[in-house]
């Protein structure tokens, strides 16, 4: 009778490799001219913001009333001024840091918060499940807008408030999604496999679960910077978030709402910057999911 | 307290030759229906409905059954995947997941390989990382780990150069259940239960991996719970089979007395619709009549009696119980049992039982 | 059937609460003193305290949670701070005012979505396909305050044709169904419509695509059916997703008017809240949300149970 930990062993170099899980996803977005087109922009406005203070012509707090709301095209000044007299160039370029700021830390801290409510609830299942689940569904209950709004107004303006009020408008969604998604993973019999072999729930979760649900939960967290982003500068445009004189993409439409008939191009300005990032960031979530979707 | 090691070093030859390895008494499990207001049960499902049966060193005990029997609850009950309402579940004596006998021990000697191939492994996981896993669980080094699983492969016939290095999507069904088997015995276990693992199978493969499972219990010694509903399998593999319908034993026996001379009206009808090979001897008319009834509203008595050719007034009455019908064999069935007062049963007794 | 229904209400409840407790944590969340919009700064202690009392701040959260909530089921959500008229009754104005606008932006963004969706998705990964997906992402990725602006800036301050702001002639007061009233709600309701347009496209787009790679339609059309009865069949299959997605883009549009409300001064629930949030006027704000976030509730909920009721797969107990 044989013993099994006496057969015969294998020299490792002889051992195919194939490529993993995210290097074929990454061969599949490549092939994708518009995901890579996306985000080649967003790495590009990613840029602008890191650069901001050595690529803006001018200071971007500094104006001078006699300059005000001057059109583009007028000379030192390529976008014109503001209300203010300032440099539309530089505080468009500067708006870039905040406005993805606001848009992206929100997410990422409610991946955090949310995942982990999710997976803890969608591998426990039973009734830590439903009270997790039932409180995250009274917050689902408020439309995201009304949550975003009704925590800031409450709270008070501010960069602080606001992304405090985002996140917690991001939080359900993502644990709901984290808490289906592992749910569907808990109940395959691979689980049930490593569960059978003795280990316990902490390595089970860390070595089998979160491999396979992270990639899903990350890119619809990634889909929600979009509307983070929109919300954000919604909140600085009410007048709630961010507050004057930083520049804010957002804000800067509420304060050049009252130019709007006399020099309606540089209103429509921070609202575009706004536009680019936001289908740049949802045509790039697309193509991952796209290059995620093994089956197409 | 046994330890994993001291199972591993144990040779089945402890306790005396004959004491079974695997001891499962009065197993219940009842699945509650949410259709409550609040989750209030409202009914249950009675998968497992007082299971008892021993599994001796050595053996390949097939289960068979329809679906809905819960053979494949059983087996779950078994490793401890699902929680037993009522039952105690002895390895080698001791008692699983008391202080006599770890959980984590006691599941380093059993291991199941699953019926879904792909839904078995991590898609995640290379195959070899999938092997692995188990022992390090077990604190074998990660090094050793790897080892046992190359070494694993070449016995199920998957050269480690080719195969160590591949996810489960890159491998066909047949190979993944080679996987399987061998991840299943990267714990040096000393029972393995297969729940419909070549069920999926194309029947060419099937044969291999039905003869890779027999080669690999001789070599290491190995016991089978061996759970199918494919009949013919189950004859060419099982030297004993036990017969489960709607959560209970209807019969219990060797494999050819069973299945040339079976006692229970199921496992006669079970029998009469394995279609012959033979074309002059056609099957008429199904020997089972009406669809399985429901687990959630068993009928009383004898769970067989609205199905069976034999019923009696008796019979939806009382429920009969396990009677030896011959050596190692037993029915639970009041036709075969002299004492119940079932018109059958004398006229049994009569042919000398 | 009816139990089902009986019991999804049920299960609403729970989550009711829980709403009206946060509508009214929020607004305790607010630091600083909840008179601060109605004393004058120089008020003595003894004036401060009266009205403490008065509108009842001093008691605890619970107690004062209670009789908020136990008033509110009454119909009484107090009274606004600002205009001393009754919360019910501005409430009840602004919905009404949000309802029209937002059941006008729904049906147009919920008709084109739909038709770009179906489209997109029956004639899919061909330039169709493209170019209603391309209209479908942009739907969802412009901030639709920005839109409504350039809209503005097109069609009022440029060429005139519609006004900027405003409900009309006579103001909200005096509402009519006619042409001088309604042109103050084209522009909103079409800057309004352009996410649910977006969304309900993607939402149809992929339900088409996925019942047309069915079985069930290749043997439709091996029978011999006409493309356009085919087409029917995957209408019949979409629909109760499709309007479903249509029911909650609705209960969206509902509590998030306020960005477009305030471009256009449109006077709805957003443009409550906007002055209900700036002036701090507590009542109006807790009434306000509580509604708002009532109505969401209500709507998911009958969402969910037409949804149950139009598909036959789902069992009833």
């Amino acid at each position: 009778m044989a013993s099994i930990a006496g057969a015969p062993s294998v020299p490792s170099e002889k051992i195919l490799r194939s490529p993993g899980y995210w290097a074929t996803v990454w061969r599949r977005f490549r092939r994708d001219p518009v995901a890579v087109g996306a985000g080649l922009m967003i790495v590009a406005i990613v840029m602008i913001a890191i650069l901001a203070p050595y690529i803006a012509p001018q200071d971007p707090y500094k104006g001078m009333t006699l300059r005000r709301l001057k059109p583009p095209g007028t000379e030192g000044f390529p976008l014109g001024t503001d209300e203010l007299g300032r440099d539309m160039l530089s505080r468009l370029i500067y708006g870039a840091r905040i406005s993805l700021f606001m848009g992206v830390t929100p997410v990422f801290i409610a991946l955090f918060i949310g995942s982990a409510i999710g997976i803890v609830a969608g591998y426990a299942g039973g009734w830590l499940n439903t009270v997790l689940m039932r409180t995250i569904d009274v917050f689902f209950a408020f439309p995201s807008v009304l949550l975003a709004i009704a925590l800031s107004g409450a709270l008070g303006a501010g960069i602080m408030n606001g992304l405090i009020s985002l996140t917690v408008v991001f939080v359900p969604p993502i644990a709901r999604v984290a808490e289906s998604v592992t749910t569907g993973i808990r109940n395959r019999d691979f689980v049930d496999a490593a569960r059978a072999s003795g280990a316990g729930a902490l390595t089970i979760i860390r070595k089998h679960v979160l491999g396979n649900v992270l990639g899903p939960i990350f890119v619809y967290a990634m889909s929600l910077i979009a509307v983070s982003m929109i919300l954000a500068s919604g909140l600085s445009f009410l007048g709630l978030g961010v507050k004057p004189p930083e520049p804010e993409w957002g804000l800067m439409l509420n304060t050049l709402r009252t130019a709007i008939y006399t020099q309606p191009l540089l209103c429509a300005l921070p609202g575009l910057m706004i536009f680019i990032t936001s289908i740049s960031f949802n045509l790039l979530t697309d193509g991952m999911r796209s290059a995620m979707d093994m089956k197409a | 307290m046994l330890t994993a090691a001291e199972i591993r070093e144990w040779d089945g030859g402890e306790p005396a030759r004959g004491a079974p390895l695997l001891e499962v008494k009065g197993l219940v499990k009842h699945f509650p229906i949410k259709k409550g207001l609040f989750g209030g049960a409202r009914g249950v499902v009675r998968a497992v409905d007082d299971i008892t049966f021993d599994v001796v060193p050595g053996e390949t005990l097939g289960i068979v059954g329809e679906s809905g029997c819960g053979k494949s609850t059983t087996a779950r009950l078994i490793m401890d995947l699902i929680r037993p309402d009522r039952g105690t579940i002895r390895l080698g004596g001791r008692a699983a997941g008391t202080p006599e006998l770890s959980l984590k021990a006691f599941r380093a000697a059993v291991q199941m390989v699953f019926q879904d191939s792909y839904a078995s492994l991590n898609p995640r996981l290379t195959v070899v990382e999938s092997i692995a896993f188990g022992p390090t669980v077990h604190a074998i080094s990660r090094r050793e780990a790897v080892q046992r699983a190359r070494g694993l492969l070449t016995r199920v016939g998957l050269e480690p150069a080719r195969f160590a290095g591949r996810y489960p999507h890159e491998l066909s069904g047949g190979q993944r259940q080679r996987v399987n088997i061998a991840r299943a015995l990267a714990l040096q276990p000393k029972l393995l239960i297969l729940d419909e693992a070549v069920s999926a199978l194309d029947k060419s493969v099937e044969a291999q991996v039905l003869n890779l499972l027999l080669d690999l219990k001789d070599e290491f010694g190995l016991t089978y719970i061996f759970i199918s509903h494919d009949l013919e399998v189950v004859r060419f593999m099982a030297s004993r089979v036990l017969v489960m319908y709607l959560g209970r034993i209807a019969e219990i026996g060797p494999t050819e007395a069973l299945y040339t001379a079976s006692r229970h009206p199921y496992t006669t009808a079970l029998l009469g619709s394995m279609l012959s090979m033979d074309p002059d001897r056609r099957t008429r008319e199904a020997p089972l009549a009406g669809d399985p009834p429901n687990p959630i509203n068993p009928p009383p008595g004898c769970r067989f009696h609205t199905r069976c050719r034999y019923a009696e007034n008796l019979c939806s009455e009382k429920e009969p119980m396990l009677e030896a019908t011959g050596s190692g064999h037993r029915a639970a069935c009041h036709a075969v049992d002299p004492l119940s007062g079932h018109s059958r049963a004398r006229r049994t007794r009569r042919e000398g039982a | 059937m009816l139990a089902y229904i009986a019991k999804r209400i049920v299960y609403t409840l729970p989550i009711m609460l829980g709403v009206a407790v946060v509508c009214f944590m929020l607004v305790h969340l607010a630091p600083g003193d909840p008179l601060v919009s109605v004393l004058p700064p120089d008020a003595s202690e003894s004036l401060k305290q009266q009205l403490l009392v008065l509108y009842g701040f001093d008691r605890p959260y619970i107690e004062q949670f209670a009789k908020w909530l136990w008033r509110a089921l009454q119909g009484d959500l107090g009274t606004s701070i600002r205009t001393n008229r009754p919360v019910v009754a501005e409430v009840a104005k602004a919905v009404s005012n949000t309802l029209m606008l937002a059941a006008l932006a729904t049906l147009i963004g919920f008709l084109l979505g739909a038709l770009f969706g179906f489209v997109a998705g029956y004639f899919r990964d061909s330039w169709i396909d493209k170019a209603a997906s391309a209209l479908s992402v942009v739907g969802v990725s412009v901030p639709h305050y920005w839109l409504g602006m350039v809209l503005v800036i097109i069609f009022a301050a440029t060429l005139g044709w519609l006004p900027p702001t405003g409900a009309g002639p006579g103001g909200s007061e005096a509402w009519k169904w006619d042409w001088a009233h309604v042109r103050h709600m084209i522009l909103p309701a079409i800057t309004m419509s352009v996410i649910p347009m977006g969304i309900i496209a993607r939402t149809v787009r992929a339900l088409v695509g996925e019942i047309l790679s069915q079985e069930f339609v290749a043997g439709l059309r091996a029978k011999g059916m006409t493309e356009l009865d085919v087409l029917r069949h995957v209408v019949k299959n979409a629909a109760p997703t499709a309007l479903a997605v249509m029911g909650i883009q609705l209960g969206y549009l509902l509590g998030g008017s306020i960005l477009i409300e305030t471009v256009f001064a449109w006077p709805g629930t957003g443009l409550l809240l906007n002055d209900a949030i700036f002036q701090r006027d507590l009542p109006l704000l807790q009434g306000t949300i509580l509604v708002l976030a009532m109505f969401f509730v209500l709507l998911n909920m009958t969402v969910d149970v037409m949804q149950t009721a139009l598909d036959p797969r789902v069992e009833r107990s």
